[in-house]
């Protein structure tokens, strides 16, 4: 993906959803009608911020059949690198981003015979495409959705209006949650499950259906990791014949892009594996945060996912 | 001329319990008992709590009861003797229709039983990690006339003369899970009557 193929959109709504959670609208500068997606997807933000480019993914929560706005939620998050704190602070009505086409990492199975989806906080965001897909499709399906309290419930309103009695919630403040085990222990044979929100709940979550017996192929899940900072290191490109300096807070990828370097990439969370790339000489050790890469590839260190992933080295060369 | 090294075509693996799931089907004929007595005895030693969990719907060899009787005295769950297919199938249906995830499902026995068991279970959304299948006994293929969409079953040549139209079909590797056939093509269409030596291959 390069610059090129964003789309220029405008902020037409801005909504705090709960305390933490801001709902954004996004029309197209332009005018006209904004790419089709299906439920489940994402679009990358780029933020021009201060002292740097900002790429966050976020997932569309909007009905596929509504392209003249896309929505988004965006969750304040503590440690932020700077994307969230910039939606939530800097970003008004009437500011120009820009984003990236949708990809969909997260879609339903289709010939599922019933789906079952399971939200912890603002994990809720991409089951808000997914079940716009649901509600016309006569597959049986139940939302389980764990929050903290109600006033950190976001898109309630929504939800329990369209839902009614498939929508399932969860106060864990109130000690209230989601169980796991008599849920997947009691689905019907052709079941789907798929689960986005903390780290801790999707393992959990895969944990509990595998010990229940079920299928990989039957467990989706989604998480995008925001790189995570760590020691600067030094890396070489081979292609490009460049040195590139890699700060603490800046991810491997951004500093590539900094430098001029384009990495071809979708998702900027560790998942999708499409900025895989080949690590040519290593001094050192990588440090591997994606959700792609199997343990064996891993142990052999000739790739990296630049996105999420750093290393802890002498010398570092990509084949870039 | 049966044109190989067509992707479709199915691969089989011997049989290997799966204890990671939490309740066993097991659908077999003829010789396909040898295998599922063999998936049976490795569930004794490595979870041997998973064999109350375990059905068996089996349709023995004409005048054959040995076999039944095996799996009555391998203490699993539930053992059902069926007189034929259609019967098994019926069953099996029905079973699906009642079973919760954590299923896994074995089969032995020929192709064309495995073929007919595969397409209910793709109704039902059971993806490969939950199915495992073992082919003993014929070869013998059901074919499908891709001309006049009839099945032509227990095809054990090279060619063969459709069920219904009688066009004679070339019978091919091309195989298709949700009809359980293989692709029959008319094998003189272009200079009629000329066929290709008729030969026994599906033995």
């Amino acid at each position: 993906l390069s610059e090129a193929q964003t789309i220029a959109v405008e902020v037409v709504g801005i909504e705090q959803v709960t305390p933490l959670i801001k709902h954004f609208k996004l029309a197209p500068v332009d005018g006209g009608a904004l790419p089709v997606f299906s439920g489940g997807s994402h679009i990358i933000v780029v933020m021009q911020g201060a002292e740097r480019v900002h790429r966050n993914p976020y997932s569309l929560l909007g009905s596929p059949q509504q392209l003249d706005t896309y929505e988004i939620g965006v969750r304040r998050m503590e440690e932020s690198r700077g994307g969230s704190h910039f939606m939530h602070d800097t970003v008004k009505l009437g500011s120009r981003l820009e984003i990236a086409h949708p990809v969909n990492l997260f879609g339903l199975d289709k010939i599922a015979r019933k789906h079952v989806l399971i939200a912890g906080g603002i994990g809720i965001t991409p089951f808000l495409g997914q079940l716009e897909d649901l509600h016309d499709g006569g597959v049986p399906y139940e939302l389980h959705y764990s929050v903290r309290s109600s006033e950190h419930a976001a898109f309630l309103d929504r939800l329990r209006r369209r839902e009614g009695e498939r929508l399932h919630m969860y106060y864990d403040g109130e000690g209230q949650f989601i169980p796991f085990e008599t849920l997947l222990a009691t689905q019907p044979l052709g079941t789907h499950a798929y689960v986005c929100g903390p780290a801790g709940m999707i393992k959990h979550v895969i944990a509990t259906a595998q010990s229940c017996g079920w299928p990989d192929s039957h467990i989706h899940w989604e998480q995008f990791s925001a790189p995570p900072v760590g020691d600067a290191f030094e890396v070489f490109l081979a292609r490009a014949k460049i040195s590139v300096h890699v700060p603490p807070d800046q991810s491997l990828l951004e500093s590539i892009e900094a430098a001029g370097v384009e990495v071809p990439y979708l998702c900027r969370g560790g998942v999708c594996g499409f900025c895989h790339t080949r690590v040519l000489e290593l001094d050192g050790e990588l440090l591997h945060n994606d959700h792609f890469l199997s343990e064996a590839e891993r142990a052999k260190a000739k790739s990296i996912m630049p996105c999420v992933s750093r290393a802890h080295c002498k010398r570092l060369v990509l084949d870039l | 001329m049966l044109v190989t090294g067509i992707k479709s075509k199915p691969v089989y693996a011997p049989l290997q319990a799966d204890t990671r799931g939490r309740y066993h089907l097991m659908l077999g004929m003829g010789v396909g008992a040898a295998p599922l007595l063999r998936v049976i005895a490795e569930m004794r030693v490595a979870a041997a709590q998973s064999l109350k969990n375990t059905r068996v719907l089996f349709v023995p060899d004409a005048g054959a009861a040995g076999e039944i009787a095996q799996f009555k005295a391998a203490a699993v769950g539930d053992v059902r003797a069926f007189a034929g297919t259609p019967a098994l199938l019926e069953q099996f249906r029905a079973i699906l229709g009642e079973s919760l995830m954590g299923t896994r499902l074995y089969v032995a026995g020929p192709e064309n039983f495995i073929g007919l068991v595969m397409k209910i279970a793709l109704e039902f959304n059971l993806n490969k990690d939950e199915i495992r299948a073992e082919e003993c006994g014929t070869l013998a293929r059901r074919v499908y006339c891709i001309h006049c969409r009839t099945t032509t079953e227990n095809v054990r040549t090279n060619i063969v003369r459709c069920d219904d139209c009688e066009r004679w079909l070339l019978v091919r590797d091309h195989y298709s899970r949700r009809l359980a056939a293989y692709m029959g093509v008319m094998v003189d269409a272009e200079a009629p009557g000329e066929l290709p030596p008729l030969k026994e291959v599906f033995l």
